[in-house]
């Protein structure tokens, strides 16, 4: 059973492996970012640079597609740190994990790991370990899906009672106004399946990856083939993770005219 | 899997400062060249426009001037062609009135030439015959000597011619 290493200072718990995650995933988003800006060129690009506004084109497509990209301009910069976040994210858990498996209580910084104190020793029967896993995609926690998906969920409530008052609000009771409380509830219902389709999508990838690593040499093709669907899959759910977010805000803030 | 919550705390603090410093340090320069570079495009081809109808502004002015310098060529030399024919019935007119006037030129000083002949002859013959008179009154003559002073006469006429 793979446990995260969780110590508690102050009451507070950290979760040092998805804290670490978050920042690694957020350096590596940040230096791929600067490294395509670095020597920004009107009429000469670098090969970076051409990926990154290739990506800029890419974004706008999806915001094209769901409002008036005049509208949606503000909105680059947003998709863009999500996608190359949240891609970053699936694919850092692909190449490897790093599980230890402490024998006895263990200490980090002078705090004692929840996971690995006398009790969870002493529960555990014969040939059974403890392992902490360190190393795998941020997005792998539901904890941080759903982070994500409630900075959506507030963003686009926001941006539909700013831009578009009058009509966000009566949506609720439309087409009658019984219909409040399902339309609560389908409100309620996009957070939650944003965060979780990305925690169960990348979460399955990872639980797989460590069963077929433990088929051993027979199980490598599958591994490989697995990991390159993974990538596949990370990528697909960055997409539909900003395409989501994109419907969302397009509905709560824009009131098209019939 | 537990959720914990501080792990959803810190990936919301963590998204909001990666989007920001994104935001301030990567995406915000990339969009102000791509909108630059957008903007350059845009005046190129606006530039390549506005050239090109000047070029077929110019092309259009070019052909008129061509059309008028041909016309213009054209005109020169019907009007050469004219002035040479009119020069060429000028002269021939001149020519033909010269000729008439030297032909009668001619034909009065034949008539004058032969007006004084006549005259002289005249003349000539009055005298010739005042001559042959007086010889006749000086002697007397028979036939023959009559003949002889004729065929003299004749012969002094002939001699004279």
């Amino acid at each position: 059973m793979h446990f995260a290493p969780i110590i508690q200072i102050w009451g507070i718990n950290f979760d040092l492996s998805t804290i670490g995650m978050l920042l690694i995933s957020g350096l590596i988003v940040f230096v791929l970012a600067r490294v395509a800006v670095r020597n920004l060129s009107i009429d000469n690009p670098t090969r970076m640079q051409n990926f990154m506004e290739w990506l800029v084109e890419f974004v706008q497509g999806i915001i094209g597609s769901t409002m008036d990209l005049k509208k949606g301009l503000g909105y680059i910069s947003l998709c863009m740190t999500l996608m190359l976040f949240i891609f970053v994210s699936n694919i850092l858990g692909l190449p490897f994990a790093i599980i230890t498996e402490p024998h006895g209580p263990t200490s980090i910084f002078g705090y004692e790991i929840l996971a690995t104190n006398q009790a969870a020793f002493d529960a555990l029967g014969e040939g059974e370990h403890i392992q902490l896993l360190w190393w795998k995609s941020p997005t792998a926690d539901i904890a941080v899906t759903m982070g994500l998906a409630t900075v959506i969920f507030i963003l686009v409530n926001y941006l539909g009672l700013k831009h578009n008052r009058k009509h966000y609000l009566k949506h609720y009771i439309e087409p009658f106004p019984i219909f409040l409380p399902l339309n609560i509830v389908e409100n309620l219902a996009k957070p939650v399946a944003l965060g979780i389709r990305l925690f169960a999508n990348i979460f399955a990838g990872e639980v797989i990856l460590s069963t077929l690593i433990k088929a051993g040499i027979f199980g490598l093709p599958f591994t490989a083939a697995w990991q390159g669907f993974s990538l596949f899959v990370g990528g697909l759910q960055a997409f539909i993770f900003t395409m989501l977010t994109m419907v969302y805000i397009a509905q709560a803030s824009i009131h098209e005219e019939h | 899997m537990a959720f914990i919550w501080e792990n959803f705390v810190f990936a919301i603090l963590g998204f909001l400062i990666l989007y920001v410093l994104l935001q301030k340090y990567a995406f915000k320069p990339l969009l102000e060249v791509m909108e630059k570079r957008r903007l350059l495009v845009k005046q190129q081809m606006d530039d390549a426009a506005t050239s090109r109808t000047q070029a077929q502004a110019y092309v259009e002015e070019q052909k008129e001037a061509l059309s008028t310098a041909r016309k213009e060529a054209y005109d020169i030399i019907e009007q050469a062609k004219q002035t040479s024919v009119r020069q060429a019935d000028e002269i021939i007119d001149k020519a033909k009135q010269e000729t008439v006037r030297l032909k009668d030129e001619a034909a009065r000083d034949i008539e004058n030439e032969k007006n004084k002949a006549v005259d002289e002859l005249r003349q000539e013959v009055g005298s010739l015959s005042v001559a042959i008179a007086s010889k006749l009154l000086k002697k007397q003559v028979d036939e023959k000597d009559q003949a002889q002073l004729v065929d003299e006469y004749l012969n002094e006429v002939g001699g004279k011619q």
